[in-house]
């Protein structure tokens, strides 16, 4: 019962940060209907700036934050500038704007390359990775930092989808962009809003999970396809039903690794994903999609 | 000079094969003769992919896989099973088609990122599963490939070259009929709407099954011509790196294009060479490259010089008409 706990623990941890990467690939096909394949380089950039101003320049941890902040933001604004602006004016299709954010994504872990080289670090912690109980769970401040993330950030997208004028806009924009155009909203700026917010919530996830995974610079890749494989399970077309989404792999693969073995904890979820994408093609949760077509 | 489009003819194709017949003429060192070798390695694994999102529009980012199984089957037939170098061909080619169909069959029914991101899953956990299931496929040191023999002696590399410039060849023309021949039309037909291909009568999910098998049967082929070059197969060759590579191939080639891949293919073997002193650089180059092509120039080198007006340079100008009809 024990381990049962603790690897639901573990599994909360792990689908906190894909469900995460989930949301912010959904808020960004709303708004764009483009998939960002560069979204799991966010959690890497995250993880690995925070080694780069904790560890080697020794800023105090407030001035880091910042600073990885505007790190992040200025990746964010080169993929919107880059890549997806002069795209979408030459009039490409979603998917060959994916390959371009695949593109980017190559570009990033090129520079993160000539940057942190290709050998796993330590990153360090913003909470102590101490051990402590609570009732018979062992579990550290880290760990449960992720999941009061997950949650904090599920609340503030909801709350500017939902609650504000500027949210009203981008949910328009994800019904129809083009006659949000003639409403007057500023479809490019809901796109600039989109690729920001959701590079800041993957690299919040970054520098919290890192720690506990370890900066490598090819870890991007494995979060991006774990954190569309949320996407879909729980919906492409709902942030909060992509999140959900990568909750549940979370705990599988946790489960999966802890009573199976790890070798299989990986395909066993993709032919599960598989089976969904047959059963239901546009998500356990999500209706949004399937209505629009 | 009419403006009815001329049936592209086979005369290029064989003057790209004279040229790589007499390349090694030319070449000095076995270094330089096994990058001519890996060139068309890696347009043998274009043509495929070529086919499959150039012409079809089905984008696989597994193929890299089929790459590895080839190879890894090849040399297991040969080390584990005691099967002759020439079973073990055809023995391998036939498992990657039956496993292409096996996973092309619910696969194909995804489209555009589901697709991409279906694909890209199966090739990482093979990636996964080949470096952690040690004890059959060796883990991360992989397993030695025999080298191939003729008449009980080991094939010297010019050789070898010879043996993979006729892979190749045989590649190209059958990569040159699909596209000249009616199944190219109703692949393209497929790309640019499938409803309205299927309205016309084109059997959608055959054409694409049809052709996902060749992408792979064809990422085989290269694999085992890979593992005869590198005598020796480890899971390196299904790393995401090899995607790259193909997509560089296929983005600065040119999509849809003929020659594209055999264009792509120089260009990504011999600009890392340029680059050799600044090593950790040719991601960073790949990247810029895709991103800049696409953007840019999104029919590539090729798209280039069939756009280009090769009679400006003899001195006379194209008429008006024919001109039009090209660009458009």
């Amino acid at each position: 019962m024990e381990k049962f706990g603790y690897l639901l623990l573990a599994g909360l941890t792990n689908g906190s940060v894909y469900g995460l990467i989930g949301l912010s690939l959904s808020i960004i096909y709303g708004s764009s209907r483009v998939i960002n394949f560069a979204q799991g380089d966010f959690v890497m950039l995250g993880a690995m700036s925070a080694i780069l101003f904790v560890t080697t320049a020794a800023l105090p941890w407030p001035a880091a934050l910042v600073a990885v902040a505007l790190v992040v933001g200025a990746v964010a604004l080169f993929l919107d500038y880059g890549v997806y602006r002069p795209m979408i004016r030459r009039n490409a299709p979603p998917l060959t704007i994916m390959m371009g954010t695949m593109g980017a994504a190559i570009i990033i872990y090129g520079l993160a390359l000539l940057v942190w080289g290709p050998d796993q670090q330590f990153v360090p912690a913003i909470l102590s990775i101490e051990p402590i109980f609570i009732g018979a769970l062992i579990t550290n401040p880290q760990q449960l930092a992720i999941i009061a993330f997950f949650a904090l950030f599920l609340f503030a997208t909801w709350y500017v989808l939902y609650r504000t004028r500027f949210g009203l806009s981008v949910r328009a924009t994800g019904v129809n962009p083009k006659v949000a155009v003639l409403m007057g909203i500023r479809s490019e700026r809901v796109v600039q809003f989109s690729f920001l917010f959701s590079a800041l919530v993957s690299a919040t996830s970054g520098i919290i999970v890192g720690p506990l995974l370890g900066g490598q610079i090819g870890m991007g890749l494995l979060l991006t396809v774990k954190g569309f494989m949320a996407a879909i399970l729980g919906g492409l077309g709902s942030p909060f039903a992509s999140a959900a989404g990568g909750v549940a792999i979370g705990m599988m693969e946790a489960l999966m690794a802890g009573y199976g073995t790890s070798l299989y904890a990986e395909p066993a979820i993709f032919l599960l994903i598989l089976l969904v994408l047959f059963i239901r093609p546009y998500g356990l949760l999500g209706d949004f999609e399937a209505e629009r077509r | 000079m009419t403006s009815i489009p001329k049936p592209a003819s086979i005369l290029p194709v064989l003057v790209v094969l004279a040229l790589g017949a007499c390349l090694p003429l030319i070449l000095s060192g076995g270094f330089q003769l096994r990058l001519a070798t890996l060139v068309w390695i890696y347009a043998i694994l274009s043509m495929g992919f070529n086919l499959l999102y150039g012409y079809s529009g089905q984008i696989s980012l597994g193929q890299q896989t089929f790459f590895a199984i080839g190879a890894y089957t090849f040399a297991m037939l040969q080390t584990k099973a005691g099967w002759p170098a020439s079973a073990a061909i055809g023995g391998s080619m036939a498992l990657c088609a039956g496993m292409a169909l096996l996973i092309g069959i619910p696969l194909l029914r995804l489209r555009t990122h589901y697709l991409a991101m279906a694909t890209l899953a199966f090739g990482l956990i093979f990636f996964g599963v080949a470096m952690r299931w040690i004890d059959f496929t060796g883990g991360s040191a992989g397993i030695s490939v025999p080298p191939l023999k003729v008449g009980g002696e080991n094939v010297a590399r010019l050789p070898l070259y010879y043996v993979i410039l006729a892979c190749a060849g045989i590649v190209l023309l059958l990569h040159d009929f699909i596209i000249r021949s009616h199944v190219g039309r109703a692949l393209q037909a497929i790309r640019d709407d499938d409803t309205a291909a299927a309205a016309l009568g084109v059997d959608v999910i055959r054409y694409k099954l049809r052709i996902f098998v060749l992408a792979a049967v064809l990422a085989c082929v290269a694999g085992i011509c890979f593992s005869l070059l590198a005598l020796r197969v480890d899971p390196s060759m299904s790393e995401f790196r090899v995607i790259v590579a193909i997509l560089t191939v296929a983005v600065v080639g040119g999509l849809g294009t003929r020659f594209g891949p055999i264009i792509g293919s120089i260009f990504v073997i011999v600009v890392p060479q340029l680059l050799v002193q600044f090593g950790e650089l040719e991601t960073l180059v790949y990247g810029l490259c895709i991103l800049a092509f696409l953007i840019f120039l999104p029919h590539g080198l090729s798209g280039v010089m069939e756009r280009f007006d090769w009679r400006r340079l003899t001195g006379r100008a194209a008429p008006q008409g024919q001109r039009d009809g090209k660009t458009g």
